[in-house]
């Protein structure tokens, strides 16, 4: 199959900044992609740069096999793109827009139809002005649809949406893919990348750290359990002699939300061996709780912290 | 898409969120007019104006009697009668121009050789209209005395008015105001720009296929529009409600209306590309706008000014617009030639656009 995106050691710095510091990747056609990390990872630059808001200071992107820097002017034609912070018209009403943005591409969607396909049609009579922050959000999202292009970039599509509108926004991206149009997304939410991706990068400081499906993701850095509970309150020592028994896996300390994290392949015995390991020193354990490991995981144990937290 | 159609949308889209705004509508449509009402008001008044006489009789002979009613037959007058105590106070508030202290007299007193003082009283404030004022009662005396005695006047004048066109005050403002608005047109025009660069609406129609050069036609083309409408609702307003004579060439006039709505509108983008923010353009928008209304001379004339100041009178191209639009719009003497104003003003248009794309700012 043909890539519809390949980007190869992509940099753009600003200054002293490396805001993408040697990106490179490639999107097959049909699949919804997704960039994960952190607020400031270079997830925005580098799809900025690669639908030719930005210069890159070097490196090449392709889009549907034509360059960035030279064929954007095509490339516009045949793609649809969410912008973060989208920002529109003020005073046209939701079909103005919509209508306006249909008139650039060749063959777009109705009006109806982008609207439907984030459920706005109630309030296409409505000014921008007087939409809600969701509202516009979504509206964006319709805009980038209505290209009917052959790539959507979504930047951050559901950042801002209550649950209901961004499960909604989940069923309409994968729906896209069943129309063979292939998805470019970038998210934060690792449940988000976990439920819509085929394929992932997950990026932090400019620099890819992983690649994969979720699935695969998952299972080279974790063929093991979490077992979480709260901290009880464990010295240094203790700690330390508690990674040694019982973690095959890794052990993490998310001093913020007061829990221990093990990752073990053996469930049963881990927790008889926590259970010593915590009477023997007349602490209580709490919260026990056993789970699959997720990309959270993944993404605590590549960086050592937490992708909310930043 | 057609590249007509995507202009089309992109125009509406443009009139819309204009038509939407109200203080863009105010600047643009109502500005314009109430300055034309407000000016109209005060510069066409072409009532006669009347000059208050006091006349204070010590007895009222019938010799007195007919100077009195002379006076009043005179429309330029406003004669009042009362003593010398009370008019003489009505001179010293303000109330009278002249005060006419006339004795005593009779006819008999006036074919006698003697003759009787009439003492004239007037303040000193206005010495000018007051000079003016003492010949012509001079004259009106000699008047009244050939009546009296019945002489045969040597001359007689006799005004014949020649067919020139009357030229007013309202005449010299009135393409002033055509002017001022065709500047803000593209001066304060440009806010909507910035606010859309700001917004990073511009942004998000910089991803779309939609050719920059067609947002900027869409653009440029409905200013045009509002220049052409603002032209027409103050030509109307001038000609029907102020009785200006409009004698130029409509298309003459319609050919500067555009060059002078292009030229402030590139000037507009311009200012728009020296900063990024709204605010900033603002500030600097008004910076250039309020100096240049002022010493354009479309309000009034700006020769007096002092001689530092005429080289920036003589650089700024609302001076040639506003000289312009005064010759051939009202045919007002011209201070420039016509081809002089339109060779400044196509200066300006080139050099503000030049300067607007080499430091254009599209965020």
């Amino acid at each position: 199959m043909q890539n519809a995106v390949r980007v190869e050691n992509l940099k753009k710095y600003y200054g002293e900044v490396k805001a993408v510091d040697g990106v490179s990747f490639t999107v097959t056609e049909g699949s919804i992609f997704g960039m994960l990390g952190p607020n400031g990872a270079g997830k925005t630059t580098t799809i900025e740069t690669i639908i030719g808001l930005l210069d890159s200071t070097s490196g090449i992107a392709t889009v549907l096999g034509m360059d960035t820097q030279r064929e954007i002017a095509e490339i516009k034609k045949r793609i649809g793109v969410q912008l973060q912070d989208p920002s529109l018209f003020p005073r046209l009403t939701a079909k103005e827009t919509l209508d306006l943005f249909a008139s650039f591409y060749s063959n777009p969607l109705t009006v109806r139809e982008a609207a439907a396909q984030v459920g706005l049609e109630d309030t296409l009579s409505k000014q921008i002005n007087s939409l809600s922050g969701g509202q516009r959000h979504r509206l964006a999202v319709s805009l980038a649809l209505i290209s009917n292009g052959e790539i959507v970039f979504l930047d951050e599509p559901t950042t801002g949406l209550d649950p209901n509108a961004r499960r909604d926004l989940w069923e309409t991206i994968n729906q896209l893919q069943s129309k063979s149009c292939t998805v470019f997304l970038t998210t934060h939410y690792m449940d988000e990348a976990e439920t819509l991706c085929d394929d992932l990068v997950i990026i932090d400081h400019g620099k890819i750290i992983a690649r994969g499906s979720p699935q695969e993701l998952i299972n080279s850095n974790f063929p093991h359990k979490a077992i979480e509970f709260t901290d009880p309150g464990l010295n240094e020592e203790e700690r330390e002699a508690l990674g040694k028994v019982n973690a095959a896996g890794g052990i993490n300390f998310e001093e913020k939300e007061e829990k221990i994290i093990l990752y073990n392949e053996s469930v049963t015995s881990t927790i008889t061996s926590l259970m010593e390991f915590t009477s023997r020193r007349g602490k209580k354990m709490q919260d026990l709780n056993v789970r699959s490991a997720t990309l959270d995981d993944v993404f605590l144990k590549l960086t050592g912290r937490g992708i909310e937290n930043e | 898409m057609s590249r007509a159609r995507i202009f089309l949308k992109m125009f509406l889209a443009n009139a819309k969120e204009f038509m939407r705004d109200r203080s863009s509508l105010f600047w643009m449509i109502a500005f314009p007019l109430i300055f034309t009402f407000i000016f109209g008001m005060v510069f066409s008044g072409n009532e006669e104006v009347t000059y208050s006489l006091g006349i204070a009789l010590d007895s009222s002979t019938s010799t007195n009697k007919l100077l009195v009613e002379r006076f009043k037959s005179i429309p330029s007058f406003k004669v009042t009668t009362g003593s010398v105590k009370e008019e003489l106070d009505e001179l010293r508030a303000g109330n009278r121009q002249i005060v006419l202290h006339v004795p005593d007299i009779s006819r008999s007193d006036v074919s006698s050789s003697e003759s009787s003082t009439i003492d004239l009283y007037y303040s000193q404030s206005e010495q000018e209209t007051n000079r003016a004022l003492i010949s012509a009662i001079k004259e009106i005396f000699s008047g009244i005395e050939r009546e009296i005695t019945g002489q045969q006047p040597l001359f007689r004048l006799e005004s014949k008015p020649l067919e020139t066109k009357e030229l007013g005050n309202f005449d010299y403002v009135m393409p002033g105001i055509l002017s001022m608005a065709l500047m803000q047109l593209g001066l304060f025009g440009v806010f909507q720009f910035m606010s859309l660069r700001e917004n990073k609406v511009l942004r998000g129609l910089a991803v779309t296929p939609l050719p920059r050069d067609t947002f900027f036609e869409s653009e440029v083309v409905l200013r045009l529009i509002i220049a052409l409408i603002q032209t027409f609702l103050i030509v109307v307003i001038g000609s029907t409600v102020f009785d200006v004579n409009i004698i130029g060439n409509m298309l003459v006039l319609i050919g500067l209306v555009v060059l002078g709505a292009v030229t402030f509108v590139s000037m507009g983008y311009m200012l728009a590309s020296f900063t990024r923010s709204l605010e900033g353009g603002r500030n600097l928008v008004q910076t250039v706008q309020f100096p240049m209304m002022f010493l354009s001379g479309i309000f009034f004339p700006v020769e007096f000014m002092p001689s530092y100041i005429q080289p920036i009178v003589k650089a700024i191209p609302l001076t040639y617009l506003g000289d312009a639009l005064r010759q051939v719009m009202v045919g007002f003497p011209s201070q420039y030639s016509l081809a002089t104003d339109i060779y400044v003003l196509s200066g300006w248009l080139v050099v503000s656009t030049v300067v607007a794309i080499k430091f254009w700012k599209w965020e």
